[in-house]
């Protein structure tokens, strides 16, 4: 590289003088050569260690926040699906919730632990119930949700179109298994209010779910799978609906209930009036109850927190662990020895 | 498949899904084949409409080449091409003879002589030649160049032909108004034809392993697919009464079949997990490679040579990595690695050495010294072609002034009289233009001529010299020498004498030939000039010079006419007059008197034995396969460095007295048993030889040299496992006097047998059929003859491009093409694993995860750019740098970058960036995540997933770059923001049509959170940083060979490269119009497609017994090349 200083800046005058006449010839020339201006960046010991320690750096204190506001999080989870069931029925719970005679009222006691804040979340939480199964997704027609009985073509709702040889609307295995128990709360004898709307993402209730449509021939078939809904309330209304048919990523989720709208004072007893109509007991899944708080990074949620502090930590451990590598074992940039072949001794 | 099974019903995904990228890929390629097939097209409607004359009722008439029939008679005038093969009828030349041009064939451009039979020399104008009536007969068109038989009958009258009237479609009419033919054989038929083999279509190694990656994920497919397919199987059940189970349920969810449920499932998982296989990734690859050849292969400067103004050019874009990983370079010798130019260049004269110039071989040593070569090249230096000497005390009549002129004098009519050479042109020494059968000869004249011994006419009696400052400074004057006899050069005599009588009446015989056969008939006495002679000789000899010893012999007149009456009878004699007339010559040439010697250099290519070493210090084994002489292959050998002195050389010829014994006797049963078995002694002892000598740590390298003959047999079934043995464990490998047939054997041996990458190196259409069974062929361009770039899949103009063809074009290549396949894969695989964890959660369903848009357009948009910008643009170490440290290139012959273990790492890790997406994202997916309580659905929350491997997959790919340009930058954070671009715009309409609105406002919903910031500031970083972990352990502990020169040369100015292009080219306005010119879409060659099989030596055609072929002597002279004298120097 001996020649490159001083005679480039004698000879290179003719070559740039026709190169450098107008830019773009010169970006499409140093293009096909192959020599466009570039940064090189290599992996330095000392760029590793910046990295990490940079990134631990910015990540425990980002974790320490999100842990912080996860556990400032007041939530209470009830686990009432075996509960409601009366002791004779325990052994036969499919037997129970199928029979309509029986009445499905149950009432649970919790105590509360700590001061909640309105406002107060109720929740209810299924476990293993696939929602994201192929054949359950598929099963909606999101145009009969807009169009109602205009929407002809409801092939899409299988095995839930049709009953009685009139559509239904709404079509479908997830509008036909809708989520039914009823949750009711009172403290001491006054009753607690349960705010049921504006718990449906708003662009749901605006768009995807027409005011103009009302529930049709729902649940008329002999095979009841969930709840029932009031024929004279349109569609958008039932946030219910809207917020079932917004399928969970998993087969375990919860699901927005209502919303408490008042503080619930630390130690209190809290009294749960529901109505366990729904069916999880033959396909064996939990149901759970849930009132939690809230705040700007949602429900508890101490995932995301750790997760930051475990990396940023983890960054943090590296950097130290390269950094005495480095040290230990340097290996210097101009160390030609542990070129391939001069290592293998000779260049043959 | 997975396009046709995603129109089913039982898909998960819509058909779009697949179709989508499918066709695009399919568009892309038929797009090419018809580029390719349409160039085809006007090339063959070129050469079927070349107009040629056709006899028609007395009169020639023009007619395209593709309506030519067999039996047609035709008028082919000077400088064409034959356009099929003809019956040779007659000539406007008296004797019926004319002269043809055969490089295309053979690479020869000596011309050759053809003869018609005398019975139709008189068929020459249209109204006689209608009269032709006639009937060949001949054999069966086939594919033996230098064979034929046939009849003539005319007149009742059967006149056999011969391949002397044969005159062949390749070759074409030189030195001759026109000549009149019938066509035999047209078409396919042709013997060129006949010989071209159907190209094979080459596909590189790499695409091949990549084949096998494809292969595996194929299986990891279907891995995939079976536990999922299994899984389906147990989990399906009424019990989940939501699915709707019971009552009439289609077979893919009916419980009641699990089997039938798993299979079907099985399909729909086939193609929900169908982004495993990267469709794309084929067409991004031709894309890149494409693009590196139209552009950097073909524009690039350093492969531009200024002098023929003809850049590289990549005729196949499909070898562009293959260049990266070359072991082994078969060379050709003429045209390739010498430029078939003999210069005069150094002589020595009665003991003294003249000449000053000094040869690459010697450059190149005392560059490796150290030494700084300086040449100032002089103003008086006569530059002509052939002759490239210089020393004052030899020009413009200078040697008078030394002490004994007369020897000069003798050794310049030596020159100018004793040859064979025709001269061309008015008498004026500007104009003059020598005719020789080989550049050796006309280069001896051309010196004589700037000697002041201006040979310019001969008749058949005579040669006319204008001879200057012979009696004093400055006069000039003609002298007629009276030739009195010719004494042919052959192979055996390896001399050649002329007897000639002065103006005064001396007679004398001059001879020039081999060092050896000259030392042999010396008078006695005068050992000075000898001994310092010979040392010339050596002298010369190592500096990779040719050398011929000069001698002469004053004749008395009653000697010479004994011995002229011998000539005569011998001449005159029919039964072997050959080797009567060989011992007569033995009688006068002997007791001669040694005048000097001359030394021509065969120049080398430009730059050659630079890039030989370069070469081999890169890893790569170069041979040589050339038609010529041993001694020429092995003295351009050492010329070129491939053998030195330091190398044990193995030596397997067929020139040993027993073969040449078994040749006497004739029987050609037992010559091929002795040759065989002699080849197969010596293949053995020297295998044995070599393992010893390997076996100690300083050993010898070792070089093997082989004849064609012996390597006829040696490539014998069961002795090509030792040859392979032996020439793998040589550094160098020349094979001489092999025909263009052995050069692709040989080639394939390796290629095969060894599993090497091979390329083929060659100019000439002999080179042909070498090129096509290299894996990368490349030729030579800007010289005459195209075939060998025809059948090329690279053309370059010089040698010495090889250099930037392999060690930058080629390893970037390589390593592009890697990082490219390999990087496919992981985002293809990551992007299929969150799919298959998720698999798990949804009942083994088959649900997707991801909208059918984000995983059609995954592939084509979000992640389709970089991965080709990476492609184009990626280089470890600048190009300088690469040919600084040739030895880089060995990661591409081992393969380094592409291997299982490489997958598997990458693999690894796709696993866990797969993971570590999936589970993050979803872990939390049950919590609301902002203050109003609401909770993501399934949408969301893949969203989500989708924008952490968009981000990821992007970033990846920049940690993975050796060097970012703007446009890396570009594309890059282009198609991360591309994505939040579609998502933007996809989530915020419905369309109108009947599908499942789950987008709609995903990312609105999702921006709405503070946890998706935190999310994807985290989950990117995390997937991330087991790659930056392993990178930086990798690198600190194991690393590469070009991290190292990487870290080396960190800090060097990033302008290296274009600065040496300034220097190295220096454009200047014109050059730069010129290289923009040859930028222009250029004519094509009309001739192509030929591809040949010749024996390589001796004549082209040999004479046939009965048939009269005057020997003359145009067909010898270049095989009086010299004697090698490494041998002897050595001892």
């Amino acid at each position: 590289m001996e020649m490159d200083g001083a005679s480039s800046s004698a000879s290179g005058g003719a070559a740039q003088a026709i190169l450098l006449t107008s830019r773009k010839p010169r970006v499409f020339y140093r293009f096909t050569q192959q020599n466009l201006p570039a940064c090189r960046p290599a992996l330095t010991p000392t760029l590793i260690i910046t990295i990490f320690l940079l990134t631990g750096v910015v990540f425990l204190p980002v974790g320490l926040v999100c842990l912080r506001a996860s556990e400032s999080v007041e939530e209470l989870v009830l686990r009432y699906d075996t509960e409601c069931i009366p002791e004779n029925y325990r052994s036969n719970k499919v037997a129970y919730i199928k029979d309509v005679s029986i009445s499905k009222k149950c009432k649970l006691n919790i105590k509360l632990r700590n001061y909640m804040k309105a406002p107060v979340y109720v929740y209810y939480e299924l476990d293993n119930y696939y929602q994201n199964h192929r054949r359950y997704i598929k099963s909606r027609s999101d145009k009969q949700l807009l169009h109602g009985l205009q929407q002809k073509d409801i092939s899409s709702c299988k095995p839930m179109e049709s009953s009685n040889g009139l559509p239904i609307v709404p079509c479908g295995l997830i509008s036909w298994s809708l989520f039914n128990d009823t949750f009711a709360f009172d403290v001491k004898g006054g009753k607690v209010n349960v705010n049921r709307t504006n718990i449906s993402w708003k662009s749901d209730r605006a768009h995807k779910f027409s005011k103009n449509v009302y529930p049709f021939n729902f649940q008329n078939d002999s095979l009841i799978g969930g709840g029932k809904l009031d024929p004279s309330i349109p569609l958008s209304e039932h946030e219910d609906l809207i917020v079932w048919m917004r399928v969970s990523a998993l087969p375990k989720f919860r699901k927005l209930y209502g919303v408490i709208e008042e503080d619930l004072d630390a130690g209190k007893l809290l009294t749960v009036h529901l109505a366990n109509n729904y069916n999880t007991y033959s396909s064996g899944g939990k149901k759970k109850l849930v009132l939690t708080t809230s705040n700007w990074l949602g429900s508890k949620n101490n995932f995301l927190g750790l997760s930051y502090i475990a990396t940023g930590g983890c960054s943090i451990l590296l950097a130290i662990l390269f950094a005495l590598i480095h040290v230990k074992f340097p290996r210097p940039h101009y160390d030609t020895s542990h070129l391939q072949w001069n290592k293998r001794g000779g260049a043959r | 498949m997975i396009s046709i099974l995603s129109t089913t019903p039982i898909s998960p995904v819509h058909p779009i899904t697949n179709v989508v990228p499918l066709s695009l890929v399919l568009l892309v390629s038929l797009i090419k084949e018809a580029f390719e097939d349409w160039k085809r097209l006007q090339n063959d409607m070129s050469i079927n409409n070349t107009p040629v004359d056709v006899l028609q009722d007395q009169n020639w008439e023009s007619v395209p080449w593709k309506k030519l029939q067999v039996g047609d008679i035709v008028k082919v005038k000077q400088d064409a091409l034959f356009p099929s093969d003809l019956v040779f009828l007659a000539s406007t030349n008296p004797d019926g003879v004319c002269y043809i041009e055969t490089s295309n064939l053979d690479g020869e451009t000596n011309l050759k002589i053809r003869k018609a039979l005398e019975r139709t020399w008189d068929y020459v104008l249209p109204e006689k030649a209608s009269e032709f009536k006639g009937e060949i007969q001949c054999e069966q068109p086939n594919n033996s160049l230098y064979t034929f038989t046939g009849n003539l009958i005319i007149d009742k009258q059967t006149l056999p032909l011969s391949p002397n009237q044969l005159l062949l479609r390749g070759c074409s009419l030189r030195n001759t108004e026109y000549i009149v033919g019938a066509i035999i054989f047209t078409g396919h038929e042709t013997k060129v034809m006949m010989n071209s083999m159907n190209v094979p279509s080459k596909r590189s190694t790499l695409e091949r392993k990549l084949d096998k990656l494809i292969l595996a994920l194929f299986g990891g497919l279907f891995f995939m697919c079976v536990v999922g397919a299994i899984g389906s199987g147990i989990f399906i059940n009424s019990k989940y009464f939501y699915l709707g189970l019971s009552g009439h349920v289609e077979d893919q969810f009916n419980p009641r079949n699990r089997f039938v449920v798993a299979i079907l499932t099985m399909f729909t998982l086939i193609t929900l997990y169908s982004t495993i296989i990267p469709i794309s990734l084929y067409v991004s690859i031709e894309m890149i490679k494409f693009i590196q050849c139209a552009q950097f292969i073909n524009k690039d400067l350093h492969m531009y040579h200024t002098e023929s103004n003809t850049p590289a050019l990549a005729r196949t874009s499909n070898l562009n990595e293959e260049l990266g990983q070359v072991e082994y370079i078969f060379s050709d010798k003429t045209g390739t690695l010498t430029r078939n130019l003999m210069e005069f260049f150094k002589c020595s004269i009665g003991g003294k050495m003249f000449g000053t110039g000094i040869t690459e071989i010697e450059r190149g040593i005392a560059q490796r010294n150290g030494m700084q070569v300086n040449e100032t090249p002089s103003t008086t230096v006569v530059k002509e072609k052939g002759f490239n000497f210089d020393d004052p005390r030899l020009m413009r009549g200078a040697w008078r002034n030394e002490s004994d002129p007369e020897i000069f004098k003798e050794f310049f009519r030596c020159l100018a009289v004793c040859h064979t050479v025709l001269p061309e042109g008015d008498g004026s020494s500007d104009k003059i233009t020598y005719q020789a059968a080989s550049p050796d000869e006309a280069a001896l004249v051309t010196a004589a001529k700037n000697f002041g011994f201006f040979f310019y006419r001969r008749t058949p009696t005579s040669i006319m010299v204008r001879e200057a400052n012979t009696e004093k400074m400055g006069s000039v004057q003609d002298v007629t020498y009276e030739i009195l006899n010719v004494l042919e050069f052959n192979s055996t005599r390896k001399r050649q004498s002329v007897v000639c009588r002065c103006p005064n009446g001396r007679l004398v015989l001059y001879c020039k030939g081999a060092d050896t056969v000259i030392y042999e008939r010396l008078a006695g006495g005068n050992s000075d000039i000898k001994k310092i002679t010979r040392e010339h000789l050596e002298q010369f000899g190592s500096s990779g010079l040719r050398t011929l010893c000069l001698a002469y012999k004053e004749l008395s007149s009653e000697l010479y006419e004994k011995w002229n009456e011998k000539f005569i009878q011998a001449k005159s004699s029919l039964r072997d007059r050959e080797k009567r007339l060989d011992e007569v010559a033995e009688l006068i040439e002997n007791d001669l008197v040694l005048i000097g010697c001359t030394a021509i250099e065969d120049k080398l290519q430009e730059g050659v034995p630079m890039c030989i070493e370069t070469l081999s210090r890169a890893g790569i084994k170069i041979w040589v396969l050339t038609g010529d002489k041993m001694e020429t292959a092995i003295n351009i050998a050492y010329a070129c460095n491939l053998i030195n002195n330091a190398m044990k050389q193995f030596i397997i010829s067929s020139e040993t007295d027993p073969i040449r014994e078994a040749e006497d006797r004739g029987d050609p049963v037992e010559i091929a048993r002795v040759i065989k078995d002699s080849v197969k002694q010596e293949l053995d002892r020297y295998l044995e030889e070599a393992q010893e000598l390997l076996r100690s740590p300083y050993g010898p390298k070792l070089s093997l040299i082989i004849d064609g003959k012996c390597l006829m047999y040696a490539l014998d079934l069961t002795l090509r496992v030792s040859l392979l043995k032996l020439s793998l464990n040589c550094s160098s490998v020349v094979c001489c006097r092999v025909s263009p047939l052995q050069k692709a054997q040989v080639t394939s041996l390796v290629k095969k047998g060894a599993r090497k990458i091979t390329l083929s190196i060659g100019d000439g259409a002999n080179d042909v059929s070498m090129i096509q069974a290299a894996h990368v062929g490349v030729g030579i361009s800007g010289l005459e003859g195209m075939q060998a770039v025809m059948a090329s899949d690279f053309a370059i103009a010089q040698f010495r491009f090889l250099t930037e063809l392999l060690l930058v074009h080629g390893r970037w290549s390589y390593l592009r093409l890697c990082k490219v396949i390999t990087y496919f894969f992981y985002k293809n695989l990551t992007f299929t694993l969150t799919q298959f964890w998720f698999t798990f959660h949804t009942g083994f369903s088959g649900q997707r995860y991801y909208d059918d848009w984000f995983q059609s357009l995954y592939n084509v948009i979000f992640t389709a750019l970089p991965v080709i910008i990476v492609g184009l643009f990626d280089k470890d170490v600048s190009a300088s740098i690469s040919k600084r440290y040739p030895e880089l290139y060995k990661a591409g012959i081992r393969n380094t970058f592409f291997t299982w273990k490489v997958v598997a790492i990458w693999a690894f890790f796709s696993i866990y960036q797969s993971l570590i997406i999936y589970y993050f994202t979803t872990a939390s997916s049950r919590n609301a995540h902002n203050s109003s309580g609401k909770i993501f659905g399934l949408w969301d929350v893949s969203t989500m997933s989708f924008t952490c491997i968009v981000l990821t997959v992007n970033i990846r790919l920049l940690m993975s770059c050796n060097s970012l340009t703007r446009w890396h930058h570009i594309s890059v954070w282009g198609s991360i923001f591309a994505w939040f671009l579609f998502i933007f715009v996809y989530s915020g309409i419905m369309t109108p049509r009947d599908r499942q609105e789950n987008e709609y406002f995903v990312i609105y919903v999702l921006m709405s959170t503070f946890y998706f910031y935190f999310s994807l500031l985290l989950i990117p970083i995390v997937s991330l940083m087991g790659d930056f972990l392993y990178q930086g352990i990798q690198r600190l502990i194991f690393p590469y060979d070009y991290q190292i020169v990487q870290e080396i040369h960190r800090h060097d100015p990033e302008e290296t490269r274009r600065q040496m292009l300034e220097i190295g080219h220096n454009l200047t306005p014109d050059e730069a119009a010129s290289f923009a010119v040859a930028r222009l879409p250029r004519e094509t060659s009309k001739h192509t497609g030929f591809a040949f099989d010749s024996p390589g030596f001796e004549s082209f055609f040999a004479s046939q017994a009965g048939v009269f072929a005057p020997h003359k002597p145009w067909d010898v002279v270049r095989r009086a090349s010299a004697k090698s004298k490494h041998r002897t120097s050595k001892s």
